[in-house]
């Protein structure tokens, strides 16, 4: 039974009738109480709870592989017993509440100021590389370097308050050449997702379905 | 708006038009598929820069970080295209009996794709007679926290100090980091700059940069698959699509037309 459901032909069918429930409903005019759109909405909710799952397998998979380091006494074995005790209680502290407790304290106390830490390092990063960027060796570098100083200076209120000429100016680049640069963007990705799409309906993207490069 | 501008009954309004298009796109991908076409792509630059960054840390016997993105959303179109050019990378490497390290991570779907990106270079390893030399750990897989990913790859480039840096896939704000650090310890830089947002930035840090479609245009280039080659292709087309449109809404819009504006509403 699990090679037939394995099989490629099984989970081509059964992505085309998921893309078919989900497409069709947008595009026509079907009642949202219609089976059609209730199918369709169930669809989402199951393709949510699938992909949390995946979840449970990358637990499953850090503990094994930190199980084999800290057997060997591979290099940093250390590390894996603190991932391993940080992992129990935190599935611990998470069946005594989300909000409250100390699984709330941990995420909002540690997490997310540690992840707000390692964002705003960015900034430190930009500087380095703006200061390594800033030369202007040629006529175009400098066309370069002066709009980039235009928008930078646009972005910093107070220089806007102090110059507030440079305000129009900055708009100006980032609704016309910006705008455009990114719609251009926008359009190429849209529709390199939708011809993705097609292919892995065509069965042509064979690793989305776990089976490898054909070719290889 | 948009209500019934075709007039195609059952059809959700403001719809009619990107259900065309979409069909259109189908039907052009199928059309190059079914016809084995070989279509023409340019070799875009960044790739013989892939090549002389390989060629260089085999020269220093240093190892090559190649990663295909946080891939937010799975299998997206950004981390294909960044599996492919990680899949070339591989064999370079497998080829010139270079390590190749590939964080992974950054996100919970990346989990989904890392097991593929583990058969790709087994495989690349295999086709070179080099099994034996595949290592696991060398695909660790860092954490599904974005900025913890983040802090594991930067530790990575500074206990191995590569010869090169190669960042394919959807990369997001934490693109710069890796970037910076990469910069910092020497290593060549190249990267595909998949967020508008970040491109200018990545342009600065990096040493070569393959900017927004030329990150699927150069996977396209590498594979002989026609469907692949067909999605450049219908990218083209539904550029100058978009920019006819855009020429006649202007057109008729000044000429006190709002056909295209209902045209486009959604």
């Amino acid at each position: 039974m699990s090679a037939f459901f394995r099989s490629k032909e099984i989970q081509l069918a059964i992505l085309i009738l998921s893309f078919l429930a989900v497409f069709i409903p947008y595009f026509l005019n079907i009642p949202s109480d219609h089976p059609l759109n209730v199918f369709s909405t169930k669809l989402i909710l199951i393709a949510g709870i699938t992909n949390a799952f995946t979840l449970a397998l990358a637990v499953y998979s850090q503990f094994r592989r930190g199980l084999s380091f800290v057997r060997r006494r591979a290099r940093g074995y250390i590390f894996k017993i603190y991932m391993m005790t940080a992992i129990i209680l935190m599935l611990i502290f998470w069946t005594m509440g989300e909000t409250t407790g100390p699984y709330h304290w941990v995420m909002y106390a540690i997490i997310t100021p540690l992840s707000s830490v390692n964002y705003s390092i960015l900034v430190f990063y930009m500087a380095s590389t703006g200061a390594r960027a800033f030369r202007a060796r040629n006529a175009k570098a400098l066309l370069l370097l002066i709009t980039g100083f235009v928008v930078l200076l646009y972005q910093a209120p107070l220089t806007g308050a102090i110059f507030p000429a440079i305000n129009p100016l900055g708009l100006y680049f980032g609704n016309t050449f910006a705008m455009a640069a990114g719609r251009m963007f926008l359009i190429s990705v849209t529709v390199g997702a939708i011809v993705f799409g097609v292919r892995v309906l065509m069965g042509k993207e064979t690793q989305v379905l776990g089976f490898g490069s054909e070719k290889e | 708006m948009g209500a019934s501008l075709f007039g195609i009954p059952g059809i959700a309004s403001g719809k009619s038009l990107g259900l065309l298009l979409d069909i259109l796109i189908v039907l052009i991908v199928i059309y190059y598929i079914r016809s084995g076409k070989k279509l023409f792509i340019r070799r875009v630059s960044g790739l013989d820069a892939i090549e002389e960054a390989v060629g260089r840390a085999a020269e220093m016997g240093k190892p090559v970080v190649c990663s295909f993105g946080i891939a937010w959303n799975g299998f997206d179109y950004w981390t294909m295209a960044g599996l492919a050019i990680m899949a070339h990378v591989a064999r370079l490497s497998a080829k010139t009996g270079t390590r190749l390290i590939v964080p992974t991570g950054g996100s919970t779907a990346s989990m989904i794709v890392r097991p593929v990106a583990e058969e790709i270079v087994r495989t690349a390893l295999m086709l070179e007679g080099r099994e034996d030399e595949f290592n696991p750990n060398d695909l660790p897989f860092m954490s599904d926290q974005q900025y913890a990913y983040t802090g594991g790859y930067i530790g990575i480039l500074q206990r191995t100090k590569p010869a090169a840096v190669i960042m394919t896939g959807s990369h997001a704000s934490e693109a710069m980091n890796i970037a910076e650090t990469s910069n910092a310890i020497g290593a060549i830089t190249i990267t595909s700059g998949s967020y508008i947002s970040n491109v200018a930035a990545l342009a600065c840090a990096s040493d070569y940069i393959l900017i927004g479609e030329e990150a699927p245009a150069a996977s396209a280039y590498l594979s002989d698959d026609p469907g692949l080659r067909s999605s450049i292709r219908c990218q083209d087309i539904f550029k100058w699509i978009s920019i006819a449109l855009l020429v006649l809404g202007l057109i008729t819009f000044n000429a006190g037309s709002d056909f295209f504006l209902r045209l486009l509403s959604s």
